[in-house]
């Protein structure tokens, strides 16, 4: 075994400039608008059609260490929050170059990497102040208005960066109309409280007056409230809207406000707004996603009554079916579980029909050869046969004889099962009226265990009468044209019990190669409004928060330049060493290439999106702004101002004058911040490896060519 | 037939030190370490260039293990430095580099083996001495009152570790939460001996660093299926808790060699279910709440228990055998035959908790000495840095309640125990003298060569080019700017020593490391009330240090002793 090392770091840094060319392929996959990507195999003559990140890196040749670490990334990224990854990717990119560029201008390594850090902590603190907070979005939510409904309105897709700035408007511009009116309500314990002035007898104010000191019946009495007002508004948007508009939620942190102008103050109560939001431009997963939780608020409602648990978006219970060759338009969502099966059940089905079945779960697959996890079959037991008597059955059919007996005894007629099944066995179960689906989603079989009262098995012989679930429906699935979905040979059913808890998105694509790209879209869409709902918070999207940090860095940056002496040692773990009383010197210029990285974010944002004809124009547009919001002395609150401005701009065509009206673009909050972290710590991580160890290695092992900065050991 | 093949000579080879591959292979080595070494330190990227997983560390245990050297002599450093961190964990890069500056030095002055050898005892047992001395001035006594010399401890220990990417906040979280971690295992009652229970480190991949936790008692993942079979657990004064650690899976266990012929309508798989039910029925009528298996549960023995409502936990792995038996009182049970009562234990309390996106169940014992840190950092190899430093800290603690001492660190101790030696030889020579028989030349020679090695560790602290001061009164490590001119205020450019226990303000007067001077006393005794009043001082392990220098001097001398390499090349 030899060893091999190599110095990557020497005049230039090679692992930065790896980490930038990786991230240059997947510059187009940032923002709203993505351009898709031939993958080609030429070895193999295969192609894939990706629009992905995570797609794209799974298609490439990652096997350098850098390359590796970087999958590694996004792929945590992609695992923890399922969205987020483009921004790592490209940040990735762009502050490599940054890092390299202080490397160029003799900044110390670990200055970079201090300053560079707690640049980005300072930005994350900073943004906060975007943060617009969603508040019990499911006490008034409006079922006669549908995502669908909205459709027609469109949505900008990176309304901050839209247009030019205009300075004379700008200044001109009058909130007083919208700030005056805006009353904020505090209790001890820092929970907003919404002060309904509108639509609240006045006994019931002075009730809740008395309950304020106590969170618990303030929860409930707020609870109580939204219902009796639900009841009053509820088919009325425009009633709803204004009374909502007289709440504002301000709990500490949300909207700071600065001495000089009066920001707009941002709530989000309406979930078609939100979901419009943060769609990105996407409706058509959106108005699915839109769909999905309607249907699983109504199903917690009716299953609740009149029980107060808030209702929670649960993304496990939602499955989605994928119908290739079957045009989009039929996309749709239906409560309970929709699957392919074989067009040979077809009249299996028509028996089972119309009438409530009884099921059971197999866990495992369902096999004669199957045995659990950890199950070692000792190989060495021969059976030795009875001298003469002729063995009638094989072991395999006696088995089938034996699933059939359990079947037919608890009168079981369907079968889910999470792993495969015997061909054999459903052959003869199909015979005797039984329908076996192999392959079950484990999600799917965790809310028929619920909604049936069935028990997950591993194994049949452990079937007993406290382990089948009861009154399940089995039924043709037909929303899609018989003449579309005979054309694919493929039979659809629905399997649903009363109140099950699982909603089946069916995702159709004409194209067998987009499939895979609609699927993704979709479960990208569900997961940013997860998050929103989970989090109960939401940034103002469309570049804003970027843009703030931007600024916010340049303004540390100016600051640092001015009052050189005043020494931030805070900012280096290792406050005796020299780099603690230089880290002023260098501060200001680590920060200013850290603030080039958003402003390349920002660029290739507006470029992607089509809103600038090349990058060099973006740059001015965002260069123009940032002197505005240097100008302003608060970029948070210009950011505030101008968002609305921006939006009002281009939306008060006659609709309504209220800004609320106006759909906003969103984006959730910790995954974002933590796409930036990880694509920071990965360049840091990089910044300060100086050799790469190939252990396990012969000389020859490594190519000739590549053996020129090798050190074997 | 067999074939006989003629065995091949010996390869022998004489002064392997002076050839020019083993001076540039341990040129190499050395580079590596010293590259690395400290909070500046730089990283390495470990990995098998045929996409295996990519280690980026700078700390010595990750190095030394995945670093696979050929030559004898640099296997003979790597082994002796292996075996101390496995011993202490703590400081095996500082025994490395000082193993190699030694080497370096020694061979540049070309003195006789022998002499070098003894000499270098010597100065070794003058410094084991000074820093086991009530005199010495950069050892400091542990007060066991506070956490501060603790916290300290163990922040240096997280700080010097910059591949854990973590921000100023983080390292106070995890420190904070790595002496808690420490201090839930010191039994409260304690007679004679002091036995310390474990800290688990449970991993949670993924997540924000800040997110990591330290709870009393043990944490079982379980699957969210798993989760979901479990009743609701009812209340109970206590839960009597059976461990297996033989697997329950309903396999044949061992069916030896050869074959077994059984006849047709015997199924020995039933038959062994059989038996686990007859456990499950014992276990039943023992009034068992609990039953965790290291290995695999049969699914109708785990249904057959919960329908008994017993809430049954397997495949919790070999590592969690021995706490789990410590938390519990039980004694893991072997055999599917019968069990005796007094192989049961129990818990006090029992409850499921959800962190980020995996399910645990809690075991809250009723004496706790065990706990689990949740331990959280944003990608893979980061948390594995993180792990391994968690656990570093954590034997480090061990070893300071051994010997409740710590020593200065940022390179303090280094040069203060150089300045030291140098003024002890230059002022009383006569001891080491009169016993060795070597002339005053070479012993200066050596001594100089010893304290440089020294001096050149603390001055691997420095990666950036900085230069480095040390002060004339108490000998402590300073770092300056690049190219700082000789003459300049110094009070002002410079603003706390190494460790960050004097401050420039203290009129002192300061030279470069590497000028020559004259050798001064560095002050001993260390005052009291300096220690009691600073504060965020950068600390070692003192038990860890004093072996790394033993361990480092003597390799040294093995090395330096070779006079063949014979290897066998058959």
């Amino acid at each position: 075994m030899v060893m091999a090392c190599r110095v990557i770091n020497k005049r230039r840094h090679v692992g930065l400039q790896q980490l930038s060319s990786f991230s240059g392929t997947g510059r187009t996959f940032l923002g709203p608008v993505k351009s898709s990507k031939f993958i080609v195999d030429e070895e193999r003559h295969e192609s894939i059609l990706i629009s992905s990140v995570v797609r794209l890196l799974e298609s490439l040749d990652l096997t350098s260490a850098v390359g590796q670490l970087l999958n590694e990334a996004v792929q945590t990224q992609n695992n923890t929050y399922k969205t987020g990854t483009s921004t790592l990717l490209f940040l990735v990119g762009a502050w490599s170059s940054a890092a390299e560029e202080c490397l160029h201008l003799g900044v110390p390594i670990s200055l970079i990497v201090s300053v560079m850090s707690e640049g980005l902590n300072s930005c994350i603190e900073e943004v906060v102040s975007l943060q617009v907070p969603i508040h019990n979005i499911f006490d008034h939510i409006d079922s006669t208005k549908t995502f669908s409904g909205l459709e027609t309105c469109g949505v900008s897709l990176c309304p901050f960066l839209q247009i030019p700035s205009d300075t004379g408007l700008q200044k001109a511009h009058d909130l007083k109309d919208v700030a005056s009116p805006s009353l904020t309500v505090y209790n001890l314990s820092g929970i907003p409280v919404r002060s309904p002035k509108l639509f609240r007898p006045q006994a019931e104010d002075e009730a809740n007056k008395n309950t304020l000191q106590n969170p618990q019946t303030l929860k409930k009495s707020l609870l109580a409230d939204s219902r009796c007002r639900k009841s009053i508004l509820i088919h009325s948007r425009h009633f709803n809207r204004t009374d909502s508009n007289r709440w504002i939620n301000k709990p500490e942190g949300f909207l700071e406000q600065h001495g000089a102008a009066t920001p707009h103050t941002y709530r989000c109560n309406d979930l078609v707004e939100l979901e419009m939001g943060l769609s990105h431009g996407d409706h058509n997963s959106m108005k699915l996603v839109d769909a999905a939780v309607r249907l699983q608020f109504q199903n917690a409602s009716t299953q609740q009554g009149n029980c107060t648990i808030p209702f929670m978006f649960d993304i496990s219970r939602i499955f989605t079916c994928c119908l290739p060759g079957v045009p989009e338009t039929f996309s749709c969502v239906c409560p309970g579980y929709i699957t392919v099966v074989s067009i040979s059940n077809t009249t299996l089905i028509k028996e089972l029909q119309n009438q409530p079945v009884q099921i059971i779960l197999i866990e495992g697959d369902l096999t004669e050869n199957y045995r659990h996890l950890g199950f070692n079959k000792a190989a060495n037991i021969n059976t030795l046969l009875e001298s003469m008597k002729v063995q009638q059955d094989s072991s395999e059919e006696q088995w089938t004889d034996y699933v059939l007996q359990v079947l037919i005894k608890f009168n079981v007629n369907l079968v889910l099962v999470q792993g495969n099944v015997s061909e054999d066995l459903i052959e003869k179960c199909m015979h005797s009226k039984r329908l076996v689906i192999g392959s079950v989603n484990s999600s799917v079989m965790q809310a028929f265990a619920e909604a049936s009262g069935a028990v997950q098995v591993a194994y049949i012989t452990q079937v007993n009468e406290n382990c089948v679930g009861s009154g399940v429906c089995v039924t043709f699935w037909r929303s899609i044209p018989s003449d579309v979905i005979d054309r694919i040979n493929i039979l659809t059913i629905l399997i649903k019990t009363e109140g099950i808890n699982l909603v089946t998105v069916v995702l159709t694509s004409p194209l067998p190669a987009q499939m895979q790209a609609r699927e993704d879209r979709f479960w990208t869409c569900a997961y940013r409004l997860y998050y929103a709902l989970r989090e109960q918070k939401v940034f103002l999207g469309g570049g804003a928060v970027e843009f703030l940090c931007l600024s916010h860095l340049q303004i540390l940056a100016e600051q640092s330049l001015s009052k050189r002496n005043h020494v931030c040692s805070g900012w280096l773990h290792n406050t005796s060493s020299w780099l603690a009383s230089s880290l002023a010197l260098y501060r200001s210029t680590v920060l200013k290439c850290l603030a080039n990285g958003w402003h390349k974010y920002l660029s290739a944002l507006m470029y992607n999106t089509a809103n600038c004809s090349s990058e060099l124009g973006a740059s001015t547009v965002i260069q123009q702004h940032l002197q505005s919001a240097t100008d302003s002395g608060s970029p948070s609150s210009y950011i505030l101002n101008e968002y609305s401005k921006l939006n009002s701009g281009i939306f008060n065509s006659g609709i309504s004058n209220k800004l609320e009206q106006i759909p906003s673009v969103y984006d959730i909050v910790t995954p974002k911040t933590e796409a930036w972290r990880r694509a920071l710590d990965l360049v840091l991580l990089v910044l300060q490896t100086d050799s790469e160890i190939i252990t396990g290695l012969g000389h020859t092992q490594i190519n000739s060519q590549e053996t020129e900065g090798f050190l074997f050991l | 037939m067999s074939r006989l093949e003629a065995k091949k000579p010996s390869f022998c080879k004489s002064e392997p030190l002076t050839s020019e591959r083993v001076r540039a292979t341990l040129c190499v080595l050395k580079g590596i370490l010293t590259s690395s070494y400290g909070p500046s330190g730089r990283l390495k990227q470990l990995h098998n260039g045929l996409g295996g997983c990519v280690c980026t560390t700078s700390q010595s245990s990750a190095l030394l293990t995945n670093l696979s050297v050929t030559h004898p002599i640099l296997k003979i450093l790597t082994t002796s430095m292996q075996n101390h961190v496995s011993c202490f964990s703590d400081c095996g890069l500082f025994t490395a580099i000082l193993c190699c500056n030694l080497i370096e030095n020694v061979q540049r002055i070309g003195l006789m083996p022998t002499t070098v050898i003894k000499l270098n005892k010597h100065l070794l047992s003058l410094c084991t001495s000074y820093l086991q001395s009530e005199f010495c001035a950069c050892r400091i006594l542990v007060d066991f009152s506070s956490t501060q010399t603790l916290l300290c401890l163990v922040r240096s220990i997280v700080t010097s570790k910059p591949a854990c990417m973590l921000t100023r906040q983080e390292i106070d979280h995890i420190s904070a939460l790595i002496l808690r971690a420490f201090l839930l295992t010191i039994p409260e009652n304690t007679k004679d001996c002091l036995i310390l229970g474990k800290s688990i480190i449970v991993p949670l991949k993924g997540q924000r660093v800040t997110d990591s936790t330290v709870l009393p008692g043990i944490l079982l993942e379980i699957s969210e299926v798993q989760l979901m079979k479990i009743l609701p657990i009812k209340k109970s004064d206590t839960f009597k808790v059976a461990l297996f650690c033989a697997s329950l899976s309903g396999d044949l266990s061992d069916t030896g060699e050869g074959t077994v012929v059984v006849s047709s309508g015997v199924s020995l798989e039933n038959a062994v279910l059989d038996q686990l039910l007859n456990l499950g029925r014992q276990l039943v009528s023992d009034h068992i709440d609990l039953v965790i298996c290291q290995k695999v549960v049969h699914p109708s023995l785990k249904q057959f228990l919960s329908m008994h409502r017993m809430i049954a936990i397997d495949r919790v792995g070999a590592a969690l055998m021995e706490p789990l038996s410590k938390v519990t009182g039980t004694q893991p049970i072997g055999s599917l035959g019968s069990i005796s009562p007094s192989s049961y234990g129990s818990v006090k309390d029992l409850c499921t908790e959800k962190f980020g996106f995996k399910h645990f169940l809690h075991l809250i014992p009723n004496e706790a000495t065990i706990c689990s840190l949740l331990l959280c950092n944003r990608n893979d190899t980061a948390w594995d840095e993180l792990k391994l430093t968690c656990q570093t800290a954590l034997h480090v603690l061990q070893l300071t309640i051994k010997e409740p001492s710590v020593l200065l660190g940022g390179g303090c101790t280094e040069t203060h125990l150089a300045a030291y030696i140098r003024h002890k030889i230059c002022n009383e020579p006569e001891s080491i003298l009169q016993d060795d028989g070597c002339t005053q030349t070479e012993l200066q020679l050596l001594t100089e060569a010893f304290c440089s090695a020294l001096e050149s560790v603390a001055g691997s602290l420095e990666h950036d080019g900085g230069e480095i001061l040390t002060d004339m009164k108490y000998g402590h490590f300073w770092s300056a700017q690049p190219e700082s001119p000789s003459v300049v205020d110094w009070p002002d450019l410079l603003s706390r020593c190494g460790c960050g226990l004097y401050t420039s303000q203290e009129e002192l007067r300061w030279s470069f490391l590497k000028s020559t001077r004259h050798p001064f006393a560095p002050q001993t005794c260390l005052p009291h009330e300096a220690v009691g009043s600073a504060n965020n001082l950068t600390l070692d392990c003192f038990t860890a240090k004093l072996s790394g220098l033993q361990v480092a001097v003597e390799t040294a001398n093995l090395i330096l002793d070779l006079s063949y390499i014979i290897e066998d090349k058959n």
